[in-house]
């Protein structure tokens, strides 16, 4: 089934998962293509909590080997706007 | 909280004579397990790996209950019950270690339960006093942030604070052989009115010793 979310909708979404994540970045300036944890102080936890928010908004399964994809705002997008 | 944290660290520095010992830990056994068990985990219920470090602390607390003891009135008093402060960076500046009440006797999936929801609270504010003031023993990690080695200064009334520090790829020695690990430096800051390094020393090898059995924990 193909995903009915466009790229923009995608981006906009985990954006927003990740201003709860860090309610206190500023997240016009994130660089889509830099890893989050080097533009924004969260720490492992804070991530596993941004995985389980993904899974749970996105209903997709993330096997904790394929975190690292999900790293970047790119590395988002790429992800979730491939066919679950 | 700049200020609260001042106090505590300057009558820490002036009453406790602290001593510190630090120890290198193979975690390789550890890491592999916490691999394997999270692949067995839905996403919602996954391990981080410090609780396995949480749980050994909790456990050695054990073998040596004199680490697990509040300093009052002159002398130190240990504590029947293990409740581990893990230190927790607030987003607005400043740290604050609130308890995991009886962390010795919580599976590793509820640990991680209320390890995610002791960060939750504490970074929202939400943390009730007790818990702030329950701790026996502080846990601090900085591996995070790069650190290797973490020299604790110990949060009165506590006698003593485990460190640990970032996981890094080490040459190490098993069977004559130089191979590649990941090893932690784990780190004690301990009141020396109440251990000495003996004792100090019996605890990082019992942490050592639990963390090479991590489906023990």
């Amino acid at each position: 089934m193909n995903n009915p979310l466009t790229p923009d909708d995608i981006r906009q979404t985990v954006l927003r998962l990740l201003g709860e994540i860090a309610p206190e970045a500023d997240l016009t300036a994130l660089k889509p293509g830099v890893s989050f944890r080097d533009q924004l102080d969260i720490d492992s936890m804070d991530f596993l909590n941004f995985v389980i928010m993904i899974h749970k908004t996105f209903g997709v399964e993330i096997a904790e080997a394929d975190y690292p994809k999900y790293g970047t705002l790119n590395g988002c997008v790429e992800q979730l706007s491939e066919p679950q | 909280m700049r200020q609260t944290i001042a106090a505590a660290m300057a009558r820490s520095k002036r009453e406790i004579p602290h001593y510190y010992l630090s120890t290198t830990i193979d975690m390789g056994r550890a890491l592999t397990w916490i691999t394997e068990e999270n692949l067995k985990r839905p996403v919602t219920d996954r391990l981080l790996y410090g609780v396995l470090l949480i749980k050994a602390v909790a456990l050695a607390l054990r073998e040596v209950p004199e680490l697990n003891a509040l300093w009052k009135e002159s002398t130190a008093v240990q504590n029947p019950d293990i409740h581990v402060g893990v230190a927790v960076s607030l987003r607005q500046g400043g740290l604050i270690a609130p308890a995991i009440h009886n962390t010795d006797k919580q599976s590793l999936g509820e640990l991680m339960s209320r390890f995610q929801d002791v960060v939750k609270r504490a970074r929202a504010g939400t943390l009730r006093s007790s818990e702030l003031s329950d701790p026996t023993i502080t846990v601090t990690s900085l591996g995070e942030q790069g650190v290797e080695t973490v020299f604790g200064v110990i949060y009165p009334p506590q006698v003593a604070l485990v460190g640990f520090g970032k996981v890094v790829e080490r040459p190490w020695i098993i069977e004559g052989r130089v191979v590649s690990r990941p090893v932690v430096t784990a780190s004690l800051s301990a009141d020396h009115r109440v251990t000495d390094g003996h004792r100090g020393g019996v605890f990082l090898s019992t942490v050592d010793r639990l963390l090479q059995e991590p489906g023990q924990l």
